[in-house]
């Protein structure tokens, strides 16, 4: 199958630091991608590059084949590229309606000005309902985004972006601070949108048993190197990785 | 919804109706050009209330329409257009303008970006000061012609009823467009432009162009107000344009709630009015001025309309807590 996102020799260095080193790999639809690799790995500055945040020193990104290296970072959003982040960002100061619009906005492209004379974008009612009956909590539209606990909010940010109709999704740390009933109701969440979406999500997680159950097939980065790819056998099988992971002592 | 709307909009026309009944002479005149400001105060509203953009340049942009004004309905160059028509175009001439500065000045960010428009206000000034051709030097322009309506020529004083009908209607028109950016896919754009501009990006926003409709936006406002305040006044001077003044602005919407749609107009009747009711103190306005708005950034940051809701949650939490307590005491009786 054709991927939907393929990196080719991606660097990056910063400063000193190299937070990206040639790093190759693709992703292809309708499937959950574990990205993983010890704090410091250079998990979020490689979401970052996919995202268009930071600009790769080195190497291309195409997106269904299209090279979207040099596309900024509001344009790739458009073509495409869903994210959440590791702590939630929302409408500090607006309610849930509005945050879940900034969703949908993305998913419509109406523009500035048929948005200002009254052309509403498209009901995204039912399709709510279906992603919070995965998501299993109900929240009071009027509500200030805050008055929902943390996990809850983490859990709306993966919604948000599922509403922008995204065909990759970056998720970054989607268990952090999650309770275990939580973490279930994230990944039906994920694996709704790689399953019957058919959107190609990237998951960035230090939860092991998240992401040996849903990841099809794992990247292991380690001082912004590949130090390991396959599925979730394999991996937990290599010896790179159990040693980057247990602290190993001759990691060259 | 539609209800309240419905009182409110009988609640504004009742408001337009009643005043002229009590107010006269130059109180009347005062509040004419409270609401004139409150206008310019609107684009604050849009760049800092809705985008988070801290810009002084709404003065500017008000001088350029007043100017804009005085010499094309005087013939200073040559030209005379009627009045009415010059109103229209100047908020549309200066969008055009807004755009093309927003354009140069937003490639600066956050501080940079009100450090740039402060530089614009005095640049602005000194032109305005000082080029007699176009700004009249510091003389000003005066003979302005006051504002004709389809035939009809507003009474010269600018304490006429029909001046405050006018800048009235002006001000619920603004009102009612700021109010439609508020919950239009630009509101939520600016809205997330303030909170996190990264986090924008990949909500596909384009953060800087936003950014400069937003300033357009407010030029245009700024400008308008600036036309209707010359024809108002009947006359220009540079004064009105300088760093002073740009910081009035900024304290007029903060006071009243840089977010809240009614509280810019309180904001500007406040900053417009206190003044004329302390005349005797009037050499220490700056001071007073200078207080206000670290008294405002530290203790109501939200201004009036803040305060409002906060009075509102506490009410609706004391309901809570009482209904919850009448709910107990219920239960033992039982």
């Amino acid at each position: 199958m054709q991927p939907i996102l393929r990196l080719e020799g991606i660097c990056k260095q910063f400063g000193g630091v190299t937070a990206a080193k040639d790093i190759t790999f693709s992703m292809t639809p309708g499937q959950v991608h574990g990205l993983i690799g010890p704090n410091g790995a250079g998990k979020s500055t490689l979401m970052n590059i996919i995202s268009g945040i930071y600009e790769p020193d080195w190497g291309s990104i195409y997106l269904n084949e299209q090279e979207i290296t040099k596309i900024p970072a509001y344009t790739r959003a458009r073509m495409g590229i869903g994210r959440t982040f590791q702590t939630p960002r929302f409408l500090q100061r607006s309610n849930i309606r509005d945050n879940l619009l900034i969703g949908t906005d993305l998913a419509d492209q109406t523009g500035f000005l048929k948005g200002f004379f009254g052309k509403k974008g498209r009901p995204f009612d039912d399709e709510l309902a279906e992603l919070m009956e995965v998501a299993k909590f109900t929240f009071d539209w009027n509500d200030n985004v805050n008055s929902l606990p943390f996990g809850k909010r983490k859990l709306l940010e993966i919604v948000r972006s599922m509403l922008g109709h995204p065909k990759v999704m970056l998720v970054d740390e989607p268990a952090a601070g999650l309770n275990n009933k939580e973490i279930e109701h994230a990944m039906d969440l994920l694996n709704l949108a790689a399953q019957k979406r058919g959107i190609g999500v990237l998951l960035i997680e230090h939860s092991m048993d998240m992401i040996m159950d849903i990841c099809s097939d794992i990247v292991v980065i380690n001082f912004g190197q590949v130090i390991g790819m396959g599925g979730p056998k394999e991996i937990s099988q290599n010896k790179a990785v159990i040693d980057a992971y247990l602290g190993g002592d001759d990691l060259a | 919804m539609k209800f309240k709307n419905l009182i409110g909009a009988g609640l504004i026309c009742a408001i337009i109706l009643i005043v002229p009944q009590f107010l006269h002479g130059y109180p009347m005149t005062v509040v004419n050009v409270a609401l004139l400001f409150a206008i310019t105060s609107y684009g604050i509203s849009v760049m800092l209330g809705m985008g988070g953009q801290l810009s002084f340049a709404a003065v500017t942009f008000m001088g350029l329409g007043a100017y804009f004004v005085a010499n094309t309905t005087t013939g200073r160059l040559g030209i005379t257009i009627p009045t009415m028509l010059a109103l229209v175009l100047t908020p549309i001439v200066f969008a055009g303008v807004a755009f093309l500065v927003g354009l140069v000045l937003l490639k600066l960010k956050g501080t940079y970006f009100t450090f740039a428009t402060i530089a614009l206000v005095q640049v602005a000034f000194t032109f305005f000061n000082n080029y007699s051709p176009l700004f009249g030097g510091p003389d000003g322009i005066s003979g302005i012609p006051t504002l004709t309506f389809f035939d009809h020529s507003f009474r010269s004083s600018g304490s006429s009823n029909e001046w405050f009908y006018f800048i009235s209607i002006s001000v619920v028109l603004v009102a009612i467009v700021v109010e439609r950016i508020r919950r239009s896919q630009l509101g939520r754009a600016l809205a997330s432009i303030r909170d996190n501009e990264t986090a924008a990006l990949t909500f596909g926003i384009n953060t800087y162009l936003t950014k400069v409709i937003a300033f357009s936006i407010a030029g245009a406002f700024a400008s308008f107000s600036g036309a209707l305040w010359v024809m108002h006044g009947r006359f220009v001077g540079a004064d009105m344009f300088n760093f002073l003044n740009a910081a009035q602005f900024i304290i007029m919407a903060m006071l009243g709630g840089v977010n809240s749609t009614v509280g810019i107009v309180i904001g500007a009747l406040l900053v417009t009015g206190l003044p004329e009711l302390f005349r005797a103190f009037q050499g220490y306005m700056q001071l007073f001025w200078g207080v206000a708005i670290i008294a405002l950034m530290v203790f109501m940051p939200t201004g009036l309309a803040g305060i409002k809701d906060m009075i509102v949650e506490k009410i609706r939490k004391y309901k809570v807590c009482a209904s919850r307590r009448e709910g107990d005491a219920d239960a033992t009786d039982s």
